[in-house]
């Protein structure tokens, strides 16, 4: 069953951490997003591979609820 | 009283119109960016129109209320739930002990608001109860909410199931661009004619670093007048410097090249120049726009600026209830 990990708040994609194949452990952060110059951190909700990333570092005008990476 | 079980990304305690007369000392006034929408929910559940409520802003706090109540939210759309069934906006919503009212991201618009009958009590600074976080003052202990925080709420009679007519909502954009009004100067004269029209007809667009100190375009360079490149050195150097003089809230401050409009708890003083000026009745749709959409600005006149802070007064009103 494929985890989808969205954005949580519009806003700029700061720093993607993760590739494609990556493993990640559920808490680990996956894509840090800024807004309000704050840093909104994104984790992975359950352990896995990451499968896809949709978003890139530097992406600007990202909406809420938008796809940015999918765990295996 | 309202338990904080999630804070949201920036969620404080505000009042309309805010710290009122204390700008020449540096204390702006704070208060909801989006005041039509945060005016509303107060009328919704029997307050004045500024009594003290909360501003959630991107992503929305979870509560949980330790008495009966009534509710209003208005403003951005955070699909809020109370328990697990959808809480409408613009309606006042009646709201039992214990139970959880969850909001998440803004969906349509950015800023939502919370009104509570009675109003949240927290106890006033320089006669407001608004949060200004950067100096720790107002609001829950000078911060933006925190988990475990408790707000004090006054008594308080709503009455649930009231709305806000669809014709005295603000017409939140969904198509990322946003027509803003500008009223010129103070200093306008400082650029020059090319300037002023690249100015009002290009596409500004929001940045992320952006929050309730300053609004940060991205758009075209500024060319500027001869006041601003042949002038007495103690201006400084940049085009955009000047003598330190006092901004007026809602300035489209010029640093350097790159303009910063100055909102609800911006700086009151500096040493930028300030072409236009955003009046206080346009600040809704700032606090509504999301980074990344598009300002274009439309020049009016003070007068013009004047009669929509009372067009919107008499929209905050006990008329625009059904």
């Amino acid at each position: 069953m494929a985890t989808e990990v969205r954005t949580q708040t519009a806003g700029n994609m700061w720093k993607v951490l993760v590739k494609p194949g990556d493993a990640v452990k559920a808490g680990e952060t996956l894509f840090v997003m800024e807004v309000m110059k704050m840093e909104v951190a994104h984790e992975a909700p359950a352990d896995g591979a990451v499968t896809a990333v949709h978003v890139a570092e530097g992406a600007e005008g990202l909406d809420a609820d938008q796809l940015v990476v999918e765990i295996g | 009283m309202i338990e904080v079980l999630k804070p949201g990304l920036e969620t404080s305690v505000q009042d309309f119109p805010g710290r009122i007369g204390y700008w020449n000392q540096g204390f702006p006034p704070s208060g909801p960016m989006d005041s039509w929408s945060f005016r509303l929910a107060n009328i919704l559940v029997g307050n004045a129109p500024g009594a003290a409520g909360l501003e959630a802003q991107y992503i929305g706090p979870t509560l949980r209320f330790q008495r009966d109540t009534v509710i209003a939210l208005t403003g951005a759309d955070m699909g809020a739930k109370l328990d697990h069934a959808p809480v409408p906006l613009w309606r006042s919503v009646a709201v039992r002990a214990g139970q959880v009212l969850t909001m998440g991201a803004a969906k349509i618009g950015t800023r939502g608001y919370l009104a509570v009958a009675g109003g949240i009590a927290t106890e006033p600074w320089l006669g407001s109860r608004s949060t200004f976080h950067q100096a720790g003052v107002g609001g829950m202990d000078g911060s933006a909410l925190k988990i475990g925080h408790v707000i004090p709420v006054a008594a308080g009679a709503g009455i649930a199931g009231r709305e806000v007519k669809h014709s005295a909502r603000p017409p939140i954009r969904t198509d990322r661009r946003w027509d803003v009004e500008v009223c010129a100067g103070p200093n306008d004269d400082w650029i020059d004619a090319a300037g002023q029209a690249r100015f009002l007809s290009a596409d500004w667009k929001l940045s992320a670093k952006s929050n309730r100190t300053g609004f940060r375009l991205d758009g075209p360079e500024w060319t500027f007048a001869e006041k601003a490149t042949n002038k007495p050195p103690e201006h400084g150097s940049l085009p955009s410097n000047i003598i330190d003089h006092g901004y007026p809230l809602g300035a489209i401050n010029l640093a350097g090249q790159t303009p910063i409009i100055l909102v609800n708890d911006g700086p009151s003083m500096g040493g930028f120049i300030n072409p236009y000026t955003v009046p206080s009745a346009v600040f809704w749709k700032l606090g509504q726009s999301k980074p990344g959409e598009i300002y274009n600005f439309r020049q009016i006149s003070v007068e013009d600026a004047q009669t929509m802070v009372r067009q919107r007064k008499a929209v905050c009103s006990e008329a625009s209830i059904l």
